[in-house]
């Protein structure tokens, strides 16, 4: 099965500090851990969860044996790194960091609410995963979790589409 | 503070970290911790101190014992052996 | 899981030990001495006096000899003797009030609430100012000497429960499963004291380390 993971510049887990195999001309090794959510196991995500994980490195995984469909990621037993989403590189992530900052804005302005749009502008310099966060926050203050799940919606099909995603 | 169950806040988040890290959280809380240290530098440096912490404390474990101790210890031994 | 019983080497040294062995006697001083140093001294003022600890407990572990079934394992079993002889010393020089329940009973804030932004902002319960990145510090300062002497002072300090989960746990590295046995606690408990001593100790680090 095809997912995303998201690694930290340096090739390593975000939460685990773990040395993946990276991929080259071919995929990296296979990587085995019993599957338990949050515990251990492969971690990925579908496009639908990536708003939630974005950091700095993206690639595609593919995922084997046993795998688990939780609420907002993936979890297998096995995977390894197909490929390098090179499509998101800096440029990338600043643009999408900048959709989530107008979004904001525009949740923001358009309610008068005042103490969020003051926040917006400073959060920007720590990066796309928190400006999706207050983005989605606003429009949960707004229309509560519907709201909330919409924005991520939105920012997920953003993602999709920019970098060529599929499920 | 209401509890959302779509995030949770740093206060929360300092509360669940000696259960994170003992990996006793609830998947889901978990979860949310990860998703919440995913966009908050502060938190990630946070947990970073208190692992810091645990292993400052694992120091301690050894402490040293001089000879002088253990000739001690070994002249207590055969006093209880005969007694 | 770790094994919560004595395994079977332990129960060999502890029969031969029995028997009067002296070499059997010197390989356990040898394995535990250092480590129940370090638990006494997170009861006692003075590295003096947690020597008197030591050999009060070697004697009190010859003399239970008889009575160690194996339930737990050696290393659980004369931790708890070390714990139980430092604190009744540690008692009697401070004069606290020796302990009764080791239940958590009120609430405690791992960190100063005024640290975190109040309902009306948009953030609140986060950060005003984020804590430091001891990342940055250099390792010879974390693993330095000062840094532990805080620790262990900041151990010391600790309420009676709190710091006997935490020695347990983190100095003498036992298993929840053991710690909840030997000290009578629910595994809620053991969770609740141990975030509680490794906050106060965070707070203790971070008031020595400076910068927020």
């Amino acid at each position: 099965m095809k997912a995303y993971k998201v690694l930290r510049a340096d090739g390593r887990g975000v939460f685990t500090a773990f040395r993946w195999p990276l991929p080259a001309a071919r995929p990296g090794e296979w990587v085995r851990s019993e599957p338990k959510p949050c515990r251990s196991g492969i971690h990925a995500c579908r496009p639908s969860h990536l708003p939630l994980w974005i950091g700095r490195s993206l690639y595609e995984i593919e995922l084997d044996g046993e795998i688990v469909d939780d609420a907002m990621k993936v979890v297998a037993s096995q995977g390894r790194l197909v490929r390098r989403i090179d499509a998101w590189d800096e440029q990338a992530y600043d643009a999408y960091t900048r959709m989530c900052a107008d979004r904001a804005h525009e949740l923001a302005r358009g309610h008068g609410l005042d103490n969020w749009e003051a926040v917006i502008e400073p959060s920007v310099p720590e990066g796309g995963a928190l400006l999706g966060f207050v983005a989605a926050r606003i429009a949960e203050e707004l229309d509560g979790v519907e709201g909330y799940h919409r924005e991520r919606a939105t920012q997920a099909e953003w993602l999709a589409e920019r970098l060529q995603l599929s499920s | 503070m209401a509890h959302s169950p779509l995030h949770i806040s740093c206060q929360e988040v300092v509360e669940l970290v000696s259960d994170y890290l003992e990996q006793a959280l609830p998947a889901d809380d978990a979860a949310l911790l990860e998703q919440h240290l995913n966009f908050c530098d502060g938190c990630v440096w946070y947990v970073d101190q208190v692992r810091t912490t645990i292993n400052v404390v694992g120091e301690l474990r050894a402490e040293d014992v001089p000879e002088e101790t253990k000739a001690k210890l070994m002249i207590a031994f055969r006093d209880w052996k005969r007694g | 899981m770790s094994s919560v019983t004595v395994t079977r080497d332990e129960a060999d040294l502890v029969e031969r030990l029995r028997g009067g062995d002296e070499a059997a006697f010197e390989t356990l001083i040898e394995s535990y001495s250092g480590l129940m140093l370090s638990v006494a001294r997170s009861y006692v003022k003075t590295r003096a006096v947690a020597e008197e600890v030591l050999q009060d407990a070697w004697l009190a572990v010859l003399q239970g000899l008889e009575r160690f079934e194996g339930r737990s394992s050696l290393k659980t079993w004369i931790i708890s003797i070390v714990i139980n002889i430092a604190r009744t010393r540690g008692a009697r020089e401070a004069r606290t009030v020796p302990f009764a329940s080791l239940a958590p009973e009120h609430q405690e804030a791992a960190v100063d609430p005024d640290r975190f932004r109040g309902a009306g902002d948009a953030f609140p319960g986060h950060w005003w100012a984020y804590p430091a990145n001891w990342n940055e510090r250099p390792e010879e300062v974390i693993l330095g000497r000062e840094t532990l002497e805080v620790v262990t002072t900041a151990i010391e300090q600790l309420p009676d429960a709190q710091r006997a989960v935490i020695t347990m746990r983190d100095i003498a590295g036992c298993s929840p499963e053991e710690v909840c046995e030997t000290l009578a606690l629910t595994e809620g408990n053991q969770r609740v004291l141990l975030h509680r001593a490794r906050s106060r100790v965070r707070a203790a680090l971070e008031r020595h380390l400076g910068g927020a």
